[in-house]
């Protein structure tokens, strides 16, 4: 008897779940589960709501995103889109190749949102002639992030270069202090890596070797000494990094147990939650070079082609709220980022944001300007992933710097 | 005489001690997991960043229970696990009913009720039990959609009640076919057809099968977690994606204590099932899972 | 009245087969169809979204060049067979054990059956701590006072994959020994007096004799462990993520990666396709063999 009221139940859940497509709603899907990425996106849903719209969440953590391009990818194929989704890196552009995403030019340039966008950023917002997404923030990637304390004990001052960098090792350890935190996972060795290829190498040959996955490049004697650059920061780590989160190893940071991290700025929200400050508790400064370059890693929405006048009105209300000034303002006050607006005013932000202003500008200026490989920014998801793959083996292995070049040019054409 | 004897006694007793000191060990080992998890779960999270993870909880708090359940937030939704655990049991149980049944019926009809080709089919029929899932989510997504059943509860149950079908129909037919034949036919010449036989000669005596067959299906079913990601999202959601938003923050500071109540959340359904039918599922295998 | 007769004769020939039917359809569709669709893929250029078109075994040449599929097909291989060997052997041991009527052994079976109940979303994180040589066993052990324990495989990539198989076992080993325990309840006891009147010892009477009738528990055994170490995708994931590196990757987990997270949906099919093949191998003669001894029985 029981059973079958249960049965009736979830038959009856049918017209509940038909009833979420009613009218005033924008259902995202998202990857953005924690509480500081949450009371982030609030700033954005309490400005829908201000619109009249209601926000129905979907997020899908983990997994970087898969499991929430996963979710896309089947409601896609069911022919039941949501109203919006996040994008990293070119996952917008690839969707809109398919046909998939509305285009919103009449909104760009009704509102001249076209003029507010650094023209870098641009190249992943417009796909041919369309605009398919809106950028929220802009984090940018070579950050390191050290204690101060530690740093003052230690005697050690802002490093110019990687081989600076390295060096400040044995003076850390000696004084008990793991030199740089870290975990194991692909990304986070790779984030390390590509600030590396850049810095050492400088622009033009990160452009050549991970954006144009130019052959000569990928192996030429500038890589073998990345990889061998790579090495040497292997001694800076401990050896439990194994299945360490990236915040985790932000903690070490800020309790002493580390000196740095090498990390975008969502790890400035770690340090800010503990009550630490910039410049006095710990410092932010650019991973070290010669050739100053600002990597940028920009979160965006797209929003789905749609018949029905009520959806597209609710995606209308949607993209004002994104790129609404205030809006961006508060949302990366508490995300670490900077807004993807260039016009937003910037002097309530911290002196970690404003360095990131600051350098923004001077990149744009001077053409250093990239796009992070690691969060899909420098290229398609299947090279970066080649990318990850070896320099993950090389960190953790005792594969040769030559190896790795030759394994890197063989799994890139194999990609192709 | 008598010191043989004593040689048997402490050889005998020896052997017990044996026994017994391999079991506890074992059970130790078995308990270590469960152990870390409740216990993790009853700290604060100052006292686990302060350092131990596997000592006992200096003060115990169900903060992070009554955070888990109630308040922790997936997205800008804050309900806690509730809602997603409800849906849980919306899915499970019609799932687990109508998977067990259907097996039911394919187990007599394939051991009763033979035609050529029956065992072809069972053949068939039993190769769905390795499917490596991630091979089918594609199509079976366009499946669902043209149904209009994308994103819905009934959804995920059709799915996991085609795929559950392998499964269960394997465990009642070979229970069926230690059944002699000559019951059925007994059945037969007294005038009773098909139906009448499954449920007044078969089922009756197919318990121990039923209850291996539902805590099978009811495990697999309430833990998937693929079939669940891909086919639902937001509020239509299964507990494990809850769980796997909770716990696998992508940036921020990890709750440890928050994450292990509510993998116990997610996981006392099942662990009350094997507790409470334990015994059923030892005798149900004895009489179907191992063949001969 | 003869007519009624052969009606209901009819009925009864074509009933079982009408019953039957959905069930095959379902399953037709849900697993052959599916199948042949991941197949075409396979065989076609597909990136983002799937594509109808035609590009012979392509995909497969790019997968068996990727060095990362050959990690995972090694770690298979190597975590299949471990995992199987050890679960056997435990589960065979304490179902032995629990059958020399020991106390408690209600208590005892529960005990090692319940991480059966668990997912492995929620094992893999409470054994990444147990691991994990700053937070789990080495730290306690140290903290015990043998500051010179190691136990750091989770960290290394030549031995992670153990730690993965450690977590499995530990999963599994009380499937294994319920099933073990019912065959042992199945054997009459006179055996093992005979043989003890005999002057044969305990464990020699286990190993020559009651073993060796266990085998279609043994088979029943590796079949449904076999199952659960393909399906073995949520451990490694919650577990090490498929590291360190890509030291612990699976094929499932590299599907899953091609497919979904480096838009290579033609390679995923390919090594989904690989998967199968490789399940086939195993399960089609089991299966051809136990469906021809049980048709000879009756």
């Amino acid at each position: 008897m029981k059973l079958t009221t249960l049965l009736a139940a979830s038959i009856a859940f049918i017209p509940a779940v038909a009833m979420a497509e009613e009218k005033g709603k924008v259902e995202g899907i998202h990857h953005w589960v924690s509480e500081s990425e949450v009371n982030a996106l609030k700033v954005i849903t309490d400005k829908l709501a201000t619109k009249g719209y209601i926000w129905q969440d979907s997020a899908v953590g983990g997994l970087s995103g898969a499991n929430a391009l996963q979710a896309l990818r089947t409601r896609l194929a069911a022919g039941n889109p949501p109203t919006t989704m996040q994008f990293l890196g070119y996952e917008g552009l690839d969707w809109a190749k398919e046909g998939v995403l509305r285009s919103l030019n009449d909104l760009y340039v009704k509102n001249g949102w076209d003029k507010a966008l650094a023209p870098q950023l641009l190249a992943f917002v417009k796909s041919d002639d369309d605009y398919i997404s809106l950028p929220i923030n802009m984090h940018r990637q070579n950050w390191v992030w050290a204690n101060k304390a530690v740093f003052d004990k230690a005697g050690l001052a802002e490093p110019k270069s990687w081989d600076e960098l390295i060096a400040a090792g044995p003076k850390l350890k000696e004084a008990g202090v793991i030199p740089l935190a870290i975990g194991d996972e692909p990304w986070q060795i790779l984030e390390v890596f590509e600030a590396i290829l850049v810095d050492v190498n400088g622009p033009d040959f990160y452009e050549k070797a991970v954006i144009d996955l130019d052959e000569g490049a990928l192996s030429s004697e500038q890589m073998v000494d990345a990889f061998d650059k790579l090495r040497q920061v292997r001694g800076l780590v401990d050896d439990g990094f194994t299945g360490r989160d990236w915040a985790v190893a932000t903690g070490m940071v800020a309790s002493g147990k580390a000196a740095m991290q090498v990390m975008g700025d969502w790890a400035k929200g770690e340090f800010l939650a503990k009550g630490m400050k910039p410049g006095v508790d710990f410092l932010c400064f650019p991973t070290p070079t010669a050739t100053p370059n600002y990597k940028f890693v920009i979160d965006a929405f797209g929003v789905f082609k749609s018949d029905d006048p009520v959806v597209v009105a609710g995606q209308d209300a949607w993209a004002e709220s994104i790129m609404d000034p205030e809006v961006q303002t508060n949302f990366n006050k508490i995300k670490g980022s900077i807004p993807a607006r260039s016009d937003v005013p910037v002097d309530d932000f911290d002196d970690c944001a404003k360095r990131s202003f600051a350098d923004r500008e001077a990149a744009v200026a001077g053409g250093a300007m990239l796009g992070g490989l690691t969060e899909g920014f420098a290229a398609q998801p299947q090279f970066s992933g080649v990318y990850s793959d070896v320099v993950a083996k090389f960190f953790v292995t005792d594969m040769s710097s030559k190896d790795a070049v030759q394994s890197l040019v063989d799994g890139i054409n194999n990609a192709r | 005489m008598n010191t043989e004897a004593n040689s048997a006694r402490r050889s005998h007793l020896l052997g017990r001690l044996f026994i017994y000191g391999s079991l506890l060990a074992l059970a130790a080992f078995y308990l270590m997991p469960l152990w870390v998890m409740i216990v993790t779960s009853l700290k604060s999270l100052d006292e686990i960043y302060a350092g131990s993870f596997v000592g006992l909880p200096k003060a115990i708090t169900f903060e992070a229970w009554e955070k888990a359940w109630g308040q922790a937030c997936i997205g800008t939704a804050c309900d806690g696990l509730r809602p997603y655990f409800i849906n849980s049991l919306l899915m499970v149980i019609p799932a687990v009913i109508l998977s067990t049944g259907i097996g039911a019926i394919n187990g007599y009809i394939l051991t009763k009720w033979r035609f050529p080709g029956s065992n072809f089919f069972f053949g068939m029929l039993l190769f769905g039990c390795f499917l490596p899932f991630q091979a089918v989510i594609l199509p079976m997504a366009q499946l669902l959609g043209s149904l209009r059943l994308s994103g819905t509860i009934p959804g995920l149950v059709l799915v996991h009640t085609v795929y559950g079908i392998s499964f269960t129909t394997l465990f009642f037919r070979n229970y069926f076919i230690t059944i002699p034949d000559e019951l059925t036919r007994a059945a037969q010449i007294d005038g009773a057809g098909f139906f009448r036989i499954f449920f007044s000669v078969m089922l009756p005596a197919a318990l121990p099968i039923i209850v291996v067959s539902c805590i099978w299906q009811f495990t697999q079913i309430w833990n998937d977690f693929l079939f669940g990601v891909s086919f639902t999202a937001g509020q239509s959601s299964p507990i494990t994606v809850a769980l796997n938003n909770i716990v696998n923050v992508t940036m921020g500071r990890k709750q440890y204590n928050v994450d292990m109540a509510a993998a116990m959340i997610a996981a006392i359904p099942t662990l009350v099932v094997y507790i409470v039918a334990g015994r059923y599922f030892v005798r149900g295998l004895t009489a179907g899972a191992v063949k001969g | 009245m003869r007519s009624t007769l052969s009606m209901r004769d009819r009925l009864t020939h074509w009933l079982p087969r009408l019953v039957l039917s959905p069930s095959l359809v379902a399953v037709f569709i849900g697993v052959y169809l599916f199948i042949a669709w991941t197949g075409w893929i396979s065989l076609s250029s597909s990136k983002m979204v799937p594509k109808y078109d035609f590009v012979g075994l392509e995909q497969y040449i790019r997968l068996w060049a990727t060095p990362r599929w050959e990690t995972a097909v090694v770690n298979l291989f190597l975590f299949t067979v471990l995992f199987l060997a050890i679960t056997i052997a435990i589960g065979l041991l304490i179902a032995i054990l629990l059958d020399q009527r020991v106390r408690a052994e209600g208590f005892l079976r529960a005990v090692y059956l319940y991480p059966m109940a668990l997912s492995f979303i929620v094992t893999g994180t409470a054994w990444k701590w147990i691991l994990n040589p700053d937070l789990g066993v080495e730290k306690v052990v140290n903290d015990l006072g043998w500051s010179g324990f190691v136990f750091d495989w989770i960290t290394r990539p030549d031995t992670a994959i153990y730690c993965v198989v450690i977590a499995a076992v530990w999963q599994s080993t009380g499937f294994a020994m319920a099933i073990f325990l019912a065959g042992l309840r199945g054997i009459d006891t006179s055996i093992i007096k005979a043989a003890q009147i005999e002057g044969a010892g305990l464990p020699r009477i286990y190993m020559s004799i009651i073993v060796p009738m266990l085998r279609p528990a043994f088979l029943s055994v590796i079949v449904l462990l076999s199952y659960i170490s393909i399906k073995s995708f949520d451990l490694v994931l919650a577990l090490t993520n498929a590291g360190p590196g890509n030291a612990t990757e699976m094929p499932s987990t590299f599907m899953f990666s091609a497919t979904f997270r480096r838009n290579q949906m033609g390679v995923g099919a390919a090594s989904a396709m690989m998967m199968l093949m490789t399940v086939a191998a195993i399960i089609v003669p089991y299966l051809y063999s136990e469906l021809r001894e049980s048709r000879n029985e009756h």
